[in-house]
Order: C-alpha cells, then structure tokens, then sequence
C-alpha cells in the first residue's frame, strides 16, 4: 500500500515483488528498479520541447511521467504539463484506489484478460497518433516488429529491451 | 522488505523522473532530431512489450483479436476508435474461443 503511494510505478512495483519473492537481496532489487527508471528518460527527452513551465512545475508534474501519459501529453491538443497533470492524477487515484481494494481481498480476476488486452491496443493507438509521417509508421511498425521478435526470443529484455530497440530504431532510420 | 529499501526504490524512481523532465538539459542537435523521430517506435514497441508480458501471451487468440482489430482501426487516427475495435474485437473473440 505504502509503495503505491510514495513509488507510483506498476513497473517498479511488480518487479520488486517479483524479486523479493524469488529471495532476492536489497542490492538486486534496487538494480532491477533502477534499471526500469532509466525509461524515464527518453519519455522526458520526448516531452521535454513541449513543456512551458519553469523547472520547479516540470519537477512538480514529473510524478505524473509514465508511458501511458506520455502518449497522451503527445496526442493532446492542450498543454502537456496539463494533460500530464490530469491523466496522471486520474491515473495515480485509480492505483491508489486499486491497491486499498486489493490489500481488503478485492479481486477483479475475470476482467484481467480484457486489461492485459486494452495495454497493447492502447499503445497502439498512441503509435499510429504519433506517426503523422509515412515515415513514422514505417519505423513504427519496424519497432514492433523487431521488439516483438527481441521479447520471444529473450523475454528478459523486458521495458529496457524494448526502449532500446524503439532508439535504435529512431536513430539508424533517419527521416527522407 | 524493510523501509529503508522501499524508501531507496521511491527515490530512485521519482528522482529520475525529476532528472527526465526538469534537471536534464533538452535534446540538441542530432540527439534533438532522435527524440522528434522517437515516439511512435516508442509506443509501437511498448506495443509489443505489453503484449507479451501479459498472462495469456502472444497466443492468446482474444490478445491476437484485439491488436490486429486495433492495428485495423488505425487508419481513422482515432485513439476512441482504435480502443473501441480492439474491444470489439476482443470480445468477439472471447466468445467464439
């Protein structure tokens, strides 16, 4: 309950589980969460042009920085920091509110299936938002593609895998 | 887990969300041209990413239906349209599986 509050990071969170279950020592498990907050990175590299507010509000509204915000601070046709504010927040009040029902024995097992599907169809909907080129679809689709067979093959590539392929992407097919 | 560790975790995680919007400098030059280039690969593989971090995989036939009725509806460049056909399509497929 405490992580949700003060880590906000389904990422972080669930390998922290996954670690401290598997027996794992502090060490390890801050080098797994450390490793999953390098994405923070390139998503703030990608915002970073279009925010209009001084550092401290950037740092303020920084809590709110996750893949699915992003996505919808780029889609928006509004300020970013307020589309980071008020996806986020909504976002951060829902897994807060998850997380007290699941801690008091709520289940929501029959609705899982729909929920890991709606992530992939959400994501996908961000890509073909973001790709205003012919080229961005090409390196769009190219990413996935590669991305898709990179995680069959080493399924521990994982979040960093998958954000390395997306800028190797980016960086070796250059616009026309 | 002690607090120590779980205070460790949320510091690194909101630190570098602090670096990410607020202490690094923007992109320039050509790192500038990477990142402009960078969001649809980016959000394409996390595509990927969640499909298959997911229970039921990449061989869940409902998954398999909502991402090819998702990938359909792209066309209309609609967020509300590509999440509608990827429901439809996941329920459709959920009961004939």
């Amino acid at each position: 309950m405490i992580s949700s509050l003060i880590v906000f990071s389904g990422a972080a969170q669930f390998t922290m589980v996954a670690l401290l279950a598997a027996g794992a020592a502090p060490a390890g498990v801050l080098a797994g969460v450390a490793t999953l907050a390098l994405r923070h990175l390139p998503l703030g590299a990608v915002l970073q042009p279009k925010l209009t507010v001084d550092r401290r509000r950037r740092a303020l509204v920084s809590w709110f920085l996750l893949d699915e915000t992003t996505g919808l601070a780029l889609t928006r046709d509004e300020p970013v920091e307020r589309t980071l504010a008020t996806s986020g927040g909504l976002a951060y009040l829902a897994w807060v509110l998850g997380t007290i029902g699941g801690v008091a024995g709520g289940s929501l097992a029959s609705v899982e299936p729909l929920a890991d599907a709606l992530f992939p169809v959400l994501f996908i909907g961000l890509a073909a938002l973001t790709a205003t080129r012919r080229s961005d679809s090409g390196r769009a689709v190219l990413a996935g593609g590669a991305c898709l067979a990179l995680l069959l093959v080493w399924p521990g590539a994982g979040a960093l895998g998958a954000i390395a392929v997306a800028i190797g992407v980016a960086a070796v097919v250059p616009a026309p | 887990m002690n607090v120590t560790t779980l205070l460790a975790i949320a510091v690194i995680t909101v630190g570098s969300r602090v670096a990410a919007l607020a202490l690094l400098p923007p992109p320039k030059g050509a790192a500038a041209g990477l990142v402009r280039r960078l969001p649809a690969p980016l959000f394409a593989a996390l595509a990927a990413l969640s499909m298959t971090s997911s229970d039921g995989g990449v061989a869940d036939p409902a998954m398999l239906a909502a991402v090819c009725c998702a990938l359909l509806a792209t066309r209309w460049s609609s967020l509300l349209i590509t999440l509608g056909a990827g429901l439809a399509g996941f329920l459709v497929a959920s009961l004939i599986w």
